[in-house]
C-alpha cells in the first residue's frame, strides 16, 4: 500500500502567497488598473518574505521531503524576493513607456517567481523541474510581451534554446533516475555517496546523467558555450524584464544547481571537472565579449554572463564554503544588477538601452543617478569597499581552497578585462560634456529612485559590514544538508 | 586617535558635500591640518600600539591597525602633502569642492594603507585609494585621459587581483586563523609555494612601485592629469609599492625574497637607469617628472630588494621624502603652466621675471637629484652604501643614475628658466601669497631632514630592524 503523503501547509505558504498574487493579477486584471495590481503584488512579496522569516530554523518539509523549507531554501528564496521586489518597483515607472503595461505582465512575473521559489524549495528532481518549467514558460512570455520585432525575436530565441535546455535537463534527470532509482535528493545523495551500491554500469549512467543535467543548467544560467541566447534576450527584452531575467531567474537557476550539484550529486564523479572547464570558458568569453560592446544594456548583458562564471566558481567549492559564497554573491549580484538596470530603464530613450558614449557627462545632468551607477559598476568590477569585492573574494576563496588554484588565477586575470569595461562607462559619466543630453528627460521617478537607493545602500552597507548578511549565510550547517536529511 | 586620523579625511570629504560652497575650502583645509596635527601627536607619543578587532569573523578578516616607525613616517608625509595639496587647490581650481573631496577621500585610503596590519584590510585601502585617483583623472584630466585611465586601472587591477589570490593562498596554505600580519607570520608558508605566492604579491607591488616592465601607465597618468599638478601630488603619494614589499613582502616571504634577490635587484637597477635615460629626452615637464619619479623608485626598489639594513632604511627614507619634493615639483610645474600656458621644457627666460619661482624650483630639483644637505641625498647614499655590500656591479649601474639625473634635471631647468626670453612672450608673474607656502614648506622640510636626519632615522631604524629579523641570520 502506498504511504499517505505528508502535506504540511506551512513550508509551502511563501510559495502560495506569491501564487495568490499571480492569480489575483490574472483575475482582478479585468477590474483594476495595473498600478494597483503591482502594489498588491508588492505587498504579497513582502508577506511571503515574512512567512519565510517565520520558517527560519524550523526545517519544515512537506510531501515526504519533496519540498523542504530548510534554511538554504529560505536564504535563496529571500534573494529571489528581493529581486522581484525591485523588478516590480521599476515596472511601476517604466512598464508604461515600454508598452508592456498590462495586468498580464504582473501575472507572468508572479508565476515566474512561483516557479523560482519552487526550485529553491525543491526536495526532489520532479519539483525542481516543475518549478523550472513554470519559471521558464513565464519567462518566454515575458520576453515576448512587448509589441516589437526585437522583443519577439529575443522571446523566440529564448523559447527555442530554453526548450532545448529543458529537454537535455529532463533527459539527464531520467538517466540519474535510472542510475539511482530515485528522484529524491536525499535518496540520490545516499546512493551516490556509497558508490558500492551502484553497479559499475550504473556509474556510467550516473555520470552521463550528471553531465546532461549540467548542460541543461548551463543553458539556464548561461554558462559558456551555452550562453549564446543571453545577450540577445537580455538586450532585446524590455529593460525591466531584462532586470528580472538577469537577476531573479538566474538566482533561481543557481539555487537549482546548488541543490543538485551541491547536494544530490555532490559525490558523483565527473561533473566538477567539466564544470571547471565551462567556468573557465565563461570567464574568458563573457569578459572578452563584454569588452567589445558599445551598447550599455548589451554590456550589462555580457557582464551577467561573466558573473555567471564567478558564481559557478563558488559551486566548485565544498558545499559549505561554496554555498556560503553563493548565498552572499547572489544577493549582492541581485542588488547591483537590479540597481544598474533600473537606472538604464529610467534614463534610456528607447528600449534598446543607451550607447556607452551617451553616458558622457551624466554626472552633471543627473548627479545622484550617476554616482549610484558608478557605485554599481565599481561593485560589479569588485572594487572595495563595495560589496561586490567580498562576493568575488568569497568565490575565489571557495575555488582556491578546493584545489582549483589555476582557475582562481584565471578569474583574477579576466577580472582585469572586467574592470576595463566597467570603468569606461563609469568614468565617462564624470567627464564634462557640453553636447545636449541624450537621456529621457522625465526619468527620475520615486519608485525607481527608491529601487536604486535600496540597491546602492545595500551594496555599500554590505561592503563595509559584510557580516550583516554573511553572518547568516556563513553557517556551514545550512549548506551541509542541501539534499535534505 | 589612530582611527580618527585614518577616517577623519573621508568624513571630511563627506562633510564637504553638505557644506555651503563658500566655506568648502576652509573646511577642507581645516580637516587636512587637523589630520596632520593628529599625526604629529601620534609621533610625539612614539607611535601607537597594535589595535586589532575582528571585522568579518567568518572569514578571519580583522581590523588591525598600527602606526609606528616607517608607516608613521610615511603617514606623516602623506598628511603633510595632502594639506599642501588642499592649500593649492583652493587657490588654483575654480569651484574646488569636488577636487578637495577627492583629495581627502584619497588621503584616507593612503593613511589606511600605511596603518593596515591585516592583508585584506591592506587590500581594501589599497583599492580605495585608486577610486579617487581615477575620478580626479576622469573629471579634471586632459583630452586623451580615457586611454591613460584604462591603462592605469588595468595595470593596477591586474596586479591587485593576483595579489588577492596570493593572500588567500598565504592564509590557506599557511593555516593561519586570520589575515592579521602577526598571525600570518606565526604560520608561514614554506617551500616553492612561497615563491609563487611572492610573485603574485610582487606583481601588484611592482605595478605600484612602479618597476620596469610594469611602469607603462605612469607617464600617461601624469601627462593626462590636470595641469595644476594637484592630482599628480596625490599620484606620487600612491607609489606605495616599496612600502608594501618592505612591510608585507619581506616579513611574509623571507626565503622567496632572498631567493629572488639578484633578479629583483637587477630589475630595480635597470629601472632606475632606464627611466633616467628616458627622462632626459622628454620635452613635457609632467612626463619628465614622471620618469624622474620612476627613476627614484628604481632606487627605492634596489634598496628594499637588497635586504640590507642600511639600504632598506635609505629606501624608506627616500620613499618618504621623494613624495615631498617630487610632489612640490609637480605643483611648481602647475604654477609654471598657469603663467605661460604650456608644459614645454623649452620656454626660456622665465627666471628674468619670476625669480622666486625659478629659485624655489631649482632648490627642489637639487633635493630631487640628491645634492648633499637635502633629504634625497641621505636616502640615495644609504641605498648605494647598503646595496654595494650585496651586489657592487648592480649598485654601480644604479649609481650612474645620479649623474644622469643631474643631466636631465639641469638641462630641462636651463632651457625653461634661463636662456633667452622669446620675443612677444607674456609677462610672467612671480609667486603670490599662498604659493610661497606651497613650495616653501616642502622645501624647508626637505632641507631640515637633509641636515638633521636623526628624528626620522630614529623613527625608522627599529622598525626596519624588526622587519629584517624575519630573514633570520641575514
Amino acid at each position: 500500500m502506498l504511504p499517505t503523503p505528508e502535506v504540511a501547509l506551512a513550508p509551502i505558504l511563501p510559495i502560495l502567497i506569491v501564487l495568490a498574487g499571480a492569480l489575483a493579477s490574472t483575475i482582478l486584471g479585468f477590474h483594476l488598473p495595473r498600478r494597483n495590481l503591482t502594489i498588491i503584488n508588492l505587498v504579497l512579496v513582502v508577506l511571503s518574505g515574512i512567512s519565510m522569516g517565520t520558517l527560519w530554523n524550523s526545517g519544515a518539509r512537506s510531501f515526504n521531503g519533496g519540498l523542504q523549507a530548510d534554511n538554504a531554501a529560505l536564504l535563496l528564496g529571500l534573494i529571489i524576493l528581493v529581486g522581484t521586489f525591485m523588478t516590480l518597483l521599476v515596472s511601476l515607472d517604466t512598464a508604461w513607456r515600454a508598452r508592456v503595461s498590462f495586468p498580464e505582465l504582473d501575472a507572468m512575473l508572479m508565476y515566474a517567481v512561483t516557479g523560482c521559489l519552487l526550485i529553491a524549495f525543491s526536495g526532489d528532481l520532479i519539483v525542481m523541474l516543475i518549478g523550472l518549467e513554470i519559471m521558464s514558460l513565464a519567462g518566454y512570455v515575458l520576453a515576448t510581451l512587448q509589441d516589437s520585432r526585437r522583443s519577439e525575436e529575443s522571446g523566440l530565441k529564448y523559447f527555442l534554446l530554453g526548450s532545448v535546455g529543458s529537454a537535455i535537463l529532463i533527459y539527464g534527470m531520467a538517466l540519474v533516475y535510472g542510475a539511482t532509482g530515485s528522484f529524491n535528493y536525499a535518496e540520490i545523495a545516499l546512493r551516490v555517496g556509497t558508490v558500492s551500491n551502484l553497479a559499475p554500469a550504473n556509474v556510467g549512467i550516473l555520470v552521463g546523467g550528471a553531465l546532461l543535467l549540467l548542460a541543461g543548467f548551463a543553458f539556464k544560467v548561461a554558462l559558456a558555450p551555452f550562453h549564446q541566447w543571453t545577450p540577445d534576450v537580455y538586450s532585446g527584452a524590455p529593460t525591466s524584464i531584462s532586470l528580472f531575467l538577469s537577476t531573479v531567474v538566474k538566482v533561481a537557476a543557481f539555487a537549482g544547481m546548488l541543490r543538485v550539484f551541491g547536494g544530490a550529486l555532490a559525490d558523483a564523479p565527473g561533473w566538477s571537472s567539466t564544470l571547471q572547464v565551462l567556468t573557465a570558458a565563461t570567464l574568458i568569453i563573457g569578459n572578452m565579449a563584454a569588452l567589445l560592446q558599445t551598447n550599455f544594456k548589451r554590456l550589462l548583458a555580457y557582464s551577467a554572463v561573466a558573473h555567471t562564471g564567478f558564481l559557478a566558481m563558488a559551486l566548485l567549492g565544498t558545499p559549505q564554503m561554496g554555498g556560503a559564497a553563493l548565498g552572499y554573491y547572489l544577493l549582492i549580484y541581485t542588488l547591483t544588477t537590479a540597481a544598474a538596470l533600473a537606472i538604464v530603464a529610467a534614463l534610456q530613450r528607447s528600449e534598446a538601452g543607451m550607447e556607452i558614449s551617451d553616458l558622457r557627462g551624466l554626472y552633471y545632468r543627473h548627479p545622484a543617478y550617476a554616482v549610484a551607477l558608478a557605485v554599481c559598476l565599481a561593485s560589479l568590477a569588485g572594487l572595495p569597499p563595495f560589496a561586490g569585492f567580498f562576493g568575488k573574494y568569497l568565490a575565489f576563496q571557495a575555488a582556491f581552497q578546493n584545489g582549483y588554484m589555476w582557475l582562481s588565477v584565471l578569474a583574477a586575470l579576466t577580472s582585469v578585462a572586467a574592470l576595463v569595461y566597467y570603468l569606461r562607462p563609469a568614468m565617462l559619466m564624470f567627464m564634462p560634456d557640453r553636447t545636449p543630453a541624450r537621456e529621457y528627460a522625465h526619468g527620475q521617478r520615486p519608485p525607481t529612485t527608491f529601487t536604486v537607493g535600496l540597491g546602492v545602500a545595500g551594496v555599500i552597507l554590505l561592503g563595509i559590514l559584510p557580516n550583516l548578511w554573511y553572518g547568516w549565510v556563513a553557517n556551514p550547517a545550512i549548506w551541509q544538508q542541501l539534499a535534505g536529511q | 586617535m589612530i582611527h580618527l586620523m585614518i577616517f577623519l579625511p573621508v568624513l571630511g570629504s563627506l562633510l564637504l558635500m553638505a557644506t555651503p560652497r563658500r566655506w568648502r575650502e576652509e573646511v577642507a583645509g581645516f580637516i587636512a591640518a587637523l589630520t596632520l596635527g593628529l599625526g604629529l601627536l601620534i609621533w610625539r607619543a612614539g607611535g601607537t600600539e597594535l589595535f586589532s578587532i575582528p571585522w568579518i569573523d567568518a572569514l578571519g578578516v580583522t581590523y588591525s591597525v598600527q602606526l609606528d616607525g616607517v608607516s608613521l613616517a610615511l603617514a606623516l608625509v602623506t598628511a603633510f602633502m595632502s594639506f599642501i595639496a588642499c592649500l593649492y587647490t583652493a587657490r588654483r581650481i575654480p569651484n574646488p569642492g569636488t577636487m578637495l573631496a577627492l583629495i581627502l577621500g584619497m588621503e584616507t585610503g593612503l593613511l589606511g594603507i600605511f596603518a593596515a596590519r591585516d592583508l585584506i584590510l591592506f587590500y581594501v585601502f589599497f583599492e580605495d585609494a585608486l577610486i579617487p585617483a581615477l575620478l580626479m583623472l576622469a573629471i579634471y584630466g586632459k583630452d586623451r585621459r580615457m586611454k591613460a585611465l584604462v591603462k592605469f586601472a588595468a595595470y593596477t587591477l591586474f596586479g591587485s587581483l593576483l595579489m588577492l589570490v596570493s593572500f588567500i593562498g598565504i592564509k590557506y596554505l599557511g593555516g593561519s586563523p586570520t589575515f592579521a600580519l602577526a598571525d600570518l607570520r606565526a604560520n608561514p608558508v614554506q617551500g616553492a609555494m612561497q615563491t609563487w605566492l611572492y610573485i603574485g604579491f610582487l606583481l601588484a607591488m611592482a605595478v605600484k612601485l612602479p618597476l620596469w616592465p610594469l611602469h607603462a601607465w605612469l607617464p600617461d597618468f601624469h601627462e593626462q592629469n590636470h595641469e595644476s599638478g594637484i592630482p599628480d601630488v596625490m599620484g606620487t603619494l600612491y607609489k606605495v609599492g616599496g612600502y608594501g614589499i618592505f612591510q608585507f613582502g619581506i616579513t611574509l616571504f623571507p626565503d622567496a625574497s632572498l631567493e629572488l634577490r639578484p633578479i629583483l635587484m637587477g630589475l630595480a637597477a635597470f629601472t632606475a637607469l632606464y627611466a633616467a635615460w628616458i627622462a632626459f629626452h622628454q620635452t613635457d615637464w609632467k612626463r619628465l617628472l614622471a620618469y624622474a619619479g620612476l627613476s627614484h623608485m628604481g632606487f627605492v626598489a634596489l634598496g628594499v630588494f637588497s635586504l640590507n639594513e642600511t639600504a632598506v632604511i635609505g629606501a624608506m627614507y627616500l620613499l618618504a621624502f621623494q613624495n615631498l619634493y617630487t610632489g612640490a615639483l609637480f605643483l611648481s610645474v602647475g604654477m609654471l603652466q598657469e603663467r605661460i600656458g604650456s608644459l614645454d621644457t623649452r620656454v626660456g627666460g622665465v627666471m628674468t621675471q619670476a625669480g622666486a619661482l625659478g629659485g624655489l624650483t631649482m632648490a627642489l630639483w637639487f633635493a630631487s637629484i640628491a645634492v648633499p644637505g637635502m633629504a634625497g641625498f641621505i636616502g640615495e647614499f644609504s641605498i648605494l652604501l647598503g646595496a654595494y655590500q650585496i651586489s657592487p656591479w648592480l649598485t654601480f649601474i644604479a649609481g650612474i643614475t645620479t649623474i644622469a639625473a643631474a643631466a636631465y634635471a639641469l638641462t630641462a631647468f636651463q632651457t625653461t628658466f634661463w636662456q633667452a626670453r622669446p620675443l612677444g612672450g607674456v609677462r610672467v608673474a612671480d609667486l603670490q601669497h599662498v604659493e610661497w607656502l606651497v613650495l616653501g614648506l616642502p622645501l624647508a622640510v626637505a632641507i631640515f631632514f637633509g641636515i638633521y636626519s636623526a628624528p626620522a632615522l630614529n623613527l625608522m631604524q627599529p622598525a626596519v630592524k624588526a622587519v629584517l629579523s624575519a630573514l633570520g641570520g641575514q
